[in-house]
């Protein structure tokens, strides 16, 4: 039986990531929404909600840990990774204690964030 | 030899020595700058030939990155040569606005203002591509480029001096500094200096080559000739010309030899992102002779630079053995 495919949704307030991560991450068949404005994709995500969403951290509106946190607390099956260019020990830590799946620094290739996908889409819902 | 002379020759070649070791350590500085620009050039031309996904910050912070290892660089060089300072900042400067206008036109720029190399529109794409050409561009004039300036502080700093014809004096003075410090060697035709503590404290007397713990100047011996193949007996120049800086991981091979440019730097630690040799030659050298293959060679007008970078310890240990064995043993004379 075909796997169902995956809803995921993109995150950055950087044009470039989403429009190169969309076309990258569809070629599996999955379903890719991408939002610059961390708001409108709350608000779409309360709508229906994502299997993964990807999320950059520093974001001028709202952050990505507050988008985790309202993610989190919206949906517990949803995966959250984080991605950011300002990759340090400590933003990995915060991201993670609240319960981020995993966390990327950019620059990365698809093919990276794709293996983490992955193993997101295989961990066992609660 | 009564104390007050012991004393008085100690105090006269003391800062002799020091300054030597300090101006080798400084440039062994210099030359760990000049590998992290050529690492990021490496992460650029990466992003942009491989799939990346990045942002505008990477590329911003990659060139805010040479700007700054660069400035680490001319300070390096200016230490080394102070009268080429006064150039090497003006050279700096420029390639810092150049730098700044970049960030600014492309920040400033519409969709319209050109294709990066890969033929994306994407301002993100063009920006790291219009740095690269900015770093090392072959279509780029070459004093323009972050690579070209780097070659000029590089001439500087070793070879311009030996075209002004300056070398020889240098190298008759240096030679006279080592032939009074106590530090030729019992069993070789080269001065030999422990870069930390015969700079702290000059030694008493003449050492030999087993004196040292130096990985990379064992192996640089280790086949060199340097005994009578009939009699086994030591060869000893009476005026070595050449000179070995070491530590227990670094060399620095000087030659002596007024006619003979010739200056082999390396790190043998055995970390391999930190380890390299780096060579400087004359014009006239066969570098294709004298090196192993893996070394990537470049030619100016003054002189030859080679380098071989992110490579493994027994790599590097095996190319001193075989650099060694060319430079010293007779029948390689003919390189020198």
């Amino acid at each position: 039986m075909p796997e169902q495919p995956l809803k995921i949704m993109v995150i950055d307030d950087e044009n470039i990531v989403g429009k190169r991560l969309k076309p990258a991450l569809e070629k599996t068949g999955d379903i890719v929404e991408t939002f610059e404005d961390g708001e409108k994709a709350l608000a779409r995500f309360n709508e229906d909600p994502f299997d993964i969403v990807i999320t950059d951290i520093r974001m001028e509106k709202i952050d990505g840990i507050e988008i985790l946190e309202r993610i989190l607390a919206t949906s517990g099956r949803t995966k959250v990774i984080i991605i950011t260019g300002y990759a340090t020990v400590e933003t990995a830590r915060e991201a993670l204690s609240k319960g981020a799946f995993d966390f990327i620094a950019k620059p990365f290739k698809p093919s990276d964030l794709r293996a983490v996908i992955e193993r997101a889409s295989k961990e066992p819902r609660p | 030899m009564h104390i007050l002379e012991k004393l008085k020759k100690i105090s006269r070649r003391e800062p002799e020595i020091r300054a030597f070791c300090i101006q080798t350590i400084r440039f062994k500085k210099f030359l760990e700058n000049a590998r992290a620009l050529l690492d990021l050039f490496k992460d650029g031309r990466e992003k942009a030939v491989e799939d990346y996904i990045f942002d505008r910050h990477y590329v911003v912070t990659l060139i805010d990155s040479v700007v700054e290892r660069l400035g680490m660089m001319v300070y390096d060089a200016c230490v080394l040569v102070p009268k080429n300072g006064e150039e090497l900042y003006a050279g700096y400067d420029r390639l810092k606005l150049a730098a700044g206008n970049l960030i600014d036109a492309d920040a400033s720029a519409g969709k319209s203002a050109g294709v990066a190399a890969s033929g994306s529109t994407d301002p993100e794409y063009r920006l790291l591509s219009n740095a690269l050409r900015w770093f090392n561009g072959k279509d780029a004039p070459e004093p323009e480029t972050v690579m070209g300036f780097m070659k000029q502080a590089f001439l500087h700093v070793i070879a311009l001096d030996a075209a002004e014809g300056l070398a020889s004096d240098a190298a008759t003075e240096d030679q006279a500094l080592f032939e009074n410090s106590g530090v030729k060697a019992t069993d070789m035709g080269l001065y030999l200096i422990d870069l930390w503590k015969d700079a702290l404290t000059p030694p008493d007397k003449n050492r030999a080559t087993s004196d040292f713990n130096s990985v990379p100047l064992k192996h640089l011996l280790m086949d060199a000739t340097c005994r009578d193949a009939k009699t086994g007996a030591i060869n000893i120049q009476n005026d070595p010309d050449w000179v070995a800086a070491v530590t227990e991981y670094q060399l620095s091979l000087h030659s002596l030899k007024p006619d003979f440019q010739f200056r082999l730097e390396t790190l043998a630690s055995g970390y391999e992102q930190s380890d390299f040799i780096f060579i400087f030659a004359g014009k006239s050298t066969s570098l294709s002779e004298l090196l192993p293959s893996g070394f990537h060679i470049e030619t100016t007008d003054y002189g030859q630079f080679a380098w071989s970078l992110d490579i493994s310890a027994k790599i590097i240990e095996d190319s001193l053995m075989i650099i060694g064995r060319r430079l010293f043993s007779k029948s390689a004379r003919r390189l020198q």
